[in-house]
């Protein structure tokens, strides 16, 4: 009984650790996906439902329910045509539980589900100075009054500086409108010079 | 550390602002980030750069000065040999000391704390001035302004047009 207990330990209880380990790495990943909050994350993990395969398939069989549909959509990954061939089959569709919460990939506005990564880099590419600050209301304001003679594009080296951190934001976006927009003048009477 | 990083940063912007070097305008985007700066830079007289201003972003790194910042031009980029196509600026005084891919730099031209924003502007518009021919990072600029240089100037040019909206 006493040389027993030691050989009985230590298998058992690296048994007892890798199946665990199983279970609770099996028990999280499982859990992760049904709970994952239903927006653009879940979705490439197949977790979230896609209501245009919803609207598919209940066009296609109008007997079954949102619900199973989308049900069986979460389950299988958002594989429409495994669901289609499921019906097909003659399987049905199982009931889902009544706790069971859809995860809708997007609210129903008919706009594709995309995460929303694509529109950043557009807006620091093949873009002009005017548009990237906002300055055409500017030029449109300095149009009348005519600058000064042969203006110098050189910046108002004027420094700004102010103890005050919104004042010294202010003086720096200044000076950074002043420098484009007087390189702009500048350009804009060398051009009309030249025809 | 940072908030030594970020004291120097603040007296590289008061000097910046309180006394500019001719043609250039920087600092932070917002000073509640003071590792994202814009800088504006003009380009240099009696080059096909004159007349136009180009925007770049510089990143800071958290031990910053130990190590640089890295610059990239936005708005479009800008055709050079030393630019990559995506705006990056590939030149020598953005290296650390001890990164030298190429092989050809100086260990004085190199990064060090003792640079200074203003010093990588100004490093940047010589550069705009007088590009360096031995390690494009836009080869196809490269060879344009080796072989075609009246080409390469009329593309540059036409492109400091669009960047001031004209």
């Amino acid at each position: 009984m006493t040389d027993e207990e030691p050989s009985l330990n230590i298998p058992s209880l690296l048994t007892l650790a890798v199946v665990s380990f199983f279970v609770i790495r099996w028990f999280f990943k499982s859990n992760d996906g049904s709970s994952a909050p239903g927006g653009s994350r879940g979705r490439a993990r197949g977790n979230v439902v896609d209501p245009a395969q919803v609207e598919q398939i209940s066009q296609m069989f109008p007997q079954l329910s949102t619900r199973e549909i989308m049900w069986d959509l979460q389950r299988n990954g958002g594989n429409a045509a495994a669901t289609t061939e499921r019906v097909l089959s003659g399987r049905g569709l199982d009931a889902p539980p009544p706790s069971f919460q859809p995860l809708v990939a997007i609210p129903p506005t008919g706009v594709p589900a995309q995460p929303a990564a694509s529109p950043t880099p557009s807006k620091s590419s093949g873009q002009d100075l005017i548009s990237r600050y906002n300055l055409s209301a500017k030029i449109a304001e300095a149009s009348g009054v005519e600058s000064e003679s042969g203006s110098d594009a050189k910046p108002s080296s004027s420094g700004g500086w102010s103890q005050n951190k919104e004042e010294r934001q202010r003086l720096l976006q200044k000076r950074r409108d002043e420098m484009i927009l007087a390189a702009r003048r500048k350009m804009e009477a060398k051009q009309q010079s030249a025809q | 550390m940072s908030t030594m990083t970020q004291n120097r940063l603040f007296r590289e912007y008061k000097t910046l602002s309180t006394s500019p070097p001719d043609g250039i305008t920087a600092g932070p985007v917002s000073e509640d980030d003071m590792f994202h700066w814009e800088a504006l830079i003009q380009g240099p007289e009696g080059t096909p750069y004159e007349g136009g201003i180009f925007a770049a972003e510089l990143k800071f790194p958290k031990d910053y000065p130990l190590s640089p910042p890295t610059m990239k031009f936005v708005g479009g980029g800008v055709w050079h040999p030393n630019v990559y196509p995506n705006g990056t600026v590939c030149i020598s005084i953005l290296h650390p000391p001890g990164d030298d891919p190429n092989h050809y730099e100086h260990a004085s031209e190199r990064w060090s704390p003792i640079q200074s924003v203003e010093k990588i502007l100004i490093s940047v518009m010589s550069m705009l001035a007088e590009p360096n021919d031995e390690s494009p990072a836009n080869v196809e600029a490269a060879k344009m302004w080796r072989e075609r240089r009246p080409e390469y100037e009329r593309k540059v040019r036409e492109e400091v047009r669009k960047g001031l909206g004209l």
